[in-house]
């Protein structure tokens, strides 16, 4: 307890750090671009959008998969597991191969949040809705909702490649209008989840549990999964399906500061944003502008690993 | 404003999907009282106890102080009424504080701090339990038993007039079961309504005012403990026999399962053993010998003794005397008949004296080979003897004409079998 503050001031001077250093790197170096006119706008209507988009989008990706997990007492459990991703998949391979690329981000999310409300509505279907019908109905519905994209790109012919690149997830066309979009869904849920903590707390040792100690459960739960499903289909619509931030931030947040999710919503937001700034920043700089999920996971897997042999702890 | 009843159940049913566990049940709960919900596996007690706060949905009547549960919003109801599960998952290490603490999430708002109360209240919580040195532990390094105290603790910082118990004594050793259900005792004493489930009968008729027998999901006994543990009600419910009695020390009834399987099997007509003992000497061995599957006789005994006690409760015949007086003729007659019949005599080294001295005196008149003595390691006849050395002489000569002396249960079995003759030699 007496650590939480004094780490959450340092998270909170690492982003800020990490923000700047960042929008001031790229492929020539560190730096504000001397080269040819109009250099100097690359940072600012290049790079800093294309930061703060990231920014927001690990934060949101970590805060949904710290809710998730609480949620679902799993701590494999990550943003995606109801069929965000699927269903945003869906929706972007359809704009790619039905309407040229366009509105992509709009089908990504309309797919993301359709996802969710099929989930929802299936495993509704008996009147109380379990997590472990809620689980095992998203896991299906992502498993036929991939079936599909495979099947778009088994005959998107050219646009294969776009697909797949959408699908490992990167902010090439992150714009200043997408860190404003990506900012307005995450204030107003970080803060539901965040007021939200003590609620996840309890309902992390179950429903039962939670009912006792007077918590609405199906209250909690319909606002937080509403919550989660805003931040996801958002970050999705923007950046595609970035693995591992969701799944990995919590669990790194949790070695360090406890279980508590009044600490951890808000040590996901830094952490999370941090995370995914600096692997973004890899890729454009030492590797030609490759999908960053490839960067968060391959960086991002051993250092978990690290993490786990340090700690001997997950959760 | 209070109500009579804190909890009042009309033809509750209550159940999981299609399957119906509790049916028809009617039962009401004081402030002030420990009750106890027993009954055999399945029985449905823990799906009652869950229907009283509301996680299983019920039909019927169902009221908290007063009003209907279902009327309740999940914080009032959270302040109302404190729950222990037989155990919960932990998935993530939050420390035994933490745990503790979300017993006074719904007492404060989301939007602030707990307060210093909070913290005072769960710090005396974890006290009382036993668990205070824990605090700062992760929950996921304790024992079943501590998790379980850990448990209890929160449903006591929820300061709740009601609280349901689920098996709280089932991973706890002896010393922290009685801790537990001393300090739901005082609780009921200061006016609390405590419901409990037991699988420990002998614990619950301990502890518990009031007992409700459950089975097939209906009430089929309820009340004391000693209206409700009759040794008919608890082979028709739990399909076992067992005694029960006073226990001396507490006063409370006590129940003991008897073992009836014929230790060997066989087909042979046992062996009619006859027992002389006293003072509680043959008590054991009467329950160690019933449990072989001997025919048994026993006595001469008097009414006070334990070893008539035990002799009545396992069905074996014996001759009663009364206490405290001269063996009348008629008993002693008896037992020479006994004696007769008898294929073994096995007599428990117990206290002699002038008011006793006939049995021992009597079985002079038997073959002593068919006489087995039973002398604990480490004694001799005098230290029993409370007949001026008459005892002590009258076995010596036993055992001089041919009567085996062993000290343990084993030995007498060894002696049993082998070597005394199916009929008694002339």
């Amino acid at each position: 307890m007496t650590r939480t503050i004094p780490l959450i001031i340092s998270l909170t001077v690492a982003a800020i750090l990490t923000i700047v250093l960042c929008t001031f790197t790229g492929p020539a170096g560190f730096g504000i671009p001397s080269a040819g006119p109009g250099a100097a706008d690359i940072v600012g209507s290049i790079r800093l959008p294309r930061v703060l988009a990231a920014f927001f989008v690990g934060a949101s990706l970590a805060i949904a998969g710290a809710a998730m997990q609480a949620l679902f007492r799993n701590p494999m459990a990550d943003p995606y597991i109801l069929g965000t991703s699927s269903g945003g998949a869906l929706g972007a391979s359809l704009a790619i191969v039905l309407l040229g690329g366009f509105f992509v981000p709009i089908f990504a999310w309309i797919g993301a949040v359709a996802a969710i409300l099929i989930v929802w509505s299936i495993a509704g279907r008996r009147g109380v809705i379990s997590v472990e019908t809620l689980l095992l109905t998203g896991i299906a519905v992502s498993f036929f909702f991939s079936a599909i994209v495979s099947f778009l790109i088994a005959i998107a012919g050219q646009n294969v490649h776009q697909i797949i690149f959408w699908l490992m997830g990167g902010f090439w066309n992150a714009s200043p209008s997408d860190a404003i979009l990506m900012a307005c869904i995450l204030i107003p849920a970080g803060l539901l989840l965040f007021f939200m903590g003590r609620d996840l707390n309890a309902l992390s040792l179950g429903e039962e549990t939670a009912a006792h100690l007077g918590i609405d459960s199906a209250r909690v739960r319909w606002v937080v999964l509403g919550g989660s499903t805003l931040l996801v289909a958002g970050a999705v619509s923007i950046a595609g399906c970035i693995g591992f931030i969701g799944l990995v931030t919590p669990h790194i947040v949790r070695m360090l500061l406890g279980p508590d999710n009044r600490v951890v919503i808000p040590a996901c937001i830094l952490a999370g944003g941090i995370l995914l700034v600096v692997s973004d920043t890899i890729a454009r700089t030492f590797f030609s502008d490759l999908p960053v999920g490839i960067i968060t996971a391959f960086i991002g897997a051993p250092f978990f690993i690290w993490l786990i042999h340090k700690r001997g702890v997950v959760t | 404003m209070t109500y009579p009843h804190s909890i009042n159940a009309k033809n509750l049913h209550a159940g999981y999907g299609m399957q119906e566990i509790v049916k028809s049940i009617s039962c009401s709960f004081t402030p002030g009282t420990f009750t106890g919900i027993i009954g055999p596996n399945g029985s449905g007690k823990t799906t009652l106890l869950k229907a009283f706060s509301r996680v299983i949905p019920s039909a019927g009547i169902l009221e908290l102080d007063g009003k209907a549960v279902s009327d309740y919003s999940p914080a009032e109801l959270g302040m109302a009424l404190g729950f222990v599960p037989q155990d919960e998952g932990r998935p993530f290490s939050y420390t035994v504080m933490q745990v503790v603490l979300m017993a006074r999430y719904t007492r404060t708002s989301r939007f602030a701090a707990l307060a210093p109360d909070d913290y005072s209240r769960c710090h005396r919580a974890v006290a009382e339990t036993g668990v205070a040195h824990l605090a700062d532990r992760s929950i996921q390094t304790l024992s079943g038993g501590e998790w379980q105290r850990v448990l209890i603790a929160r449903a006591l910082a929820q300061d709740t007039n009601v609280l349901l118990l689920d098996e709280p004594t089932s991973h706890l050793d002896l010393s922290h079961q009685s801790d537990i259900l001393s300090l739901m005792r005082s609780l009921a004493g200061s006016g609390s309504t405590i419901i409990g489930v037991f699988h420990d009968l002998n614990l619950a008729a301990l502890y518990c005012d009031r007992l409700i027998m459950i089975q097939h999901g209906q009430i089929v006994a309820d009340g004391t403990p000693e209206q409700v543990l009759t040794p008919e009600k608890i082979l028709q419910v739990y399909g076992a026999d067992v005694i029960t009695s006073c226990h001396p020390a507490t006063g409370r009834p006590f129940l003991m399962p008897i073992k009836t399987t014929n230790g060997n099997g066989s087909s042979l007509k046992p062996l009619n053993v006859q027992v002389i003992s006293g003072g509680g000497s043959g008590a054991d061995l009467l329950h160690f010998l019933a449990g072989k599957g001997f025919s048994l006789s026993a006595g001469i005994l008097a009414t006070t003794d334990t070893d008539y006690l035990t002799a009545q409760a396992l069905d074996i015949s014996c001759i009663p005397v009364l206490p405290f007086s001269r063996i009348p003729a008629d008993a002693l007659e008896k037992l020479r008949g006994m004696l007769s019949h008898a294929d073994c005599i096995i007599l428990s080294a117990h206290p002699v004296g002038m008011g006793n001295l006939p049995v021992i005196l009597a079985l002079r008149e038997v073959d002593p080979a068919q006489i087995i003595i039973h002398l604990p390691e480490g004694r001799d006849f005098s230290s029993y003897d409370f007949a001026q050395g008459a005892a002590t002489a009258a076995l010596n000569e036993l055992c001089e004409a041919g009567a085996l002396c062993t000290s343990c249960y084993e030995g007498i079995l060894g002696l049993l079998k082998p070597e005394i003759p199916r009929t008694p030699p002339s």
